[in-house]
């Protein structure tokens, strides 16, 4: 959508747990679509509205963070979750990956 | 290709002699995108085992059988379009309308793929070999833009500020 570089600043991973409740033993997950530039703008609007169910509005913020910043979390979750959503991203050939919140 | 109508259960297209030549001889290239362009991460996570992976494989190899076997129906059967006289009507329903924005999104990034991933507004190099995909890329963003003008879903002036 764009020819802004495509930094990846990628999470820290391999953090050590601490020993609390389950919720902050259970790593939070990001999902992030990443910007190719071939992807029509309306087309990856779509896609987050229909993968996300989000409104136009929300999706379109997402999308044009994308556009502009090369990348942008979509959601932060756990890894089943996680996966679901890149799976579905991918589906519609959109760059999507998932990494460990550092 | 434009949209004729759109009722709650389906959208009617309706499409030239030649577009109809171009949209089938497009999504008969389906699927182009490589499978291992795919990644779960670009991360080398301990968490992120190859089975997780094989699981993403798997899930869009079998997508792309779904995909595959839509496009042989529409290019196979008759009914799907109705001959007009200045042309064909397409009568797609929204999950057929989701399918086909799948598919040709992969040709379009499968193409883009072919031509050396050029940045927006640079000519890519061209040869004998990939110069169909430069059309067939922008064969279909003219389609998709198509499908999503009829789901209402146009450019906006402002997404193109900042």
């Amino acid at each position: 959508m764009t020819d802004a570089a495509t930094t990846e600043v990628l999470p820290d991973v391999g953090r050590e747990e601490e020993t609390k409740d389950k919720s902050s033993l259970e790593p939070a997950w990001l999902v992030i679509c990443w910007n190719d530039p071939v992807n029509l703008m309306t087309y990856v609007t779509h896609v987050f509205q229909t993968v996300f169910g989000w409104n136009k509005q929300k999706a379109e913020h997402h999308m044009l963070q994308v556009h502009r910043q090369g990348k942008s979390v979509l959601a932060r979750t756990t890894m089943e979750k996680a996966e679901h959503y890149v799976h579905q991203l991918q589906k519609y050939t959109l760059h999507a990956t998932m990494e460990a919140e550092s | 290709m434009n949209a004729r109508r759109s009722g709650k259960d389906h959208h009617i297209f309706h499409l030239g002699p030649r577009e109809k030549d171009l949209l089938f001889q497009t999504i008969k290239l389906y699927p182009l995108v490589p499978a291992s362009h795919y990644q779960l991460s670009k991360s080398k996570n301990a968490a992120q085992s190859d089975e997780n992976q094989r699981l993403l494989d798997e899930s869009l190899a079998e997508q792309r059988q779904q995909n595959r076997k839509q496009v042989l129906e529409l290019l196979n059967d008759p009914q799907r379009l109705r001959e007009t006289k200045s042309g064909f009507e397409l009568k797609l329903a929204p999950t057929q309308m989701e399918w086909l924005l799948q598919v040709l999104n992969d040709v379009r990034v499968g193409s883009w793929l072919s031509l050396g991933e050029p940045e927006p507004g640079k000519e890519p190099e061209l040869t004998e070999q990939n110069a169909r995909f430069l059309l067939a890329m922008e064969l279909c963003g003219a389609f998709e833009s198509m499908l999503l003008a009829a789901l209402g879903i146009r450019e906006s002036p402002g997404w193109m500020n900042g």
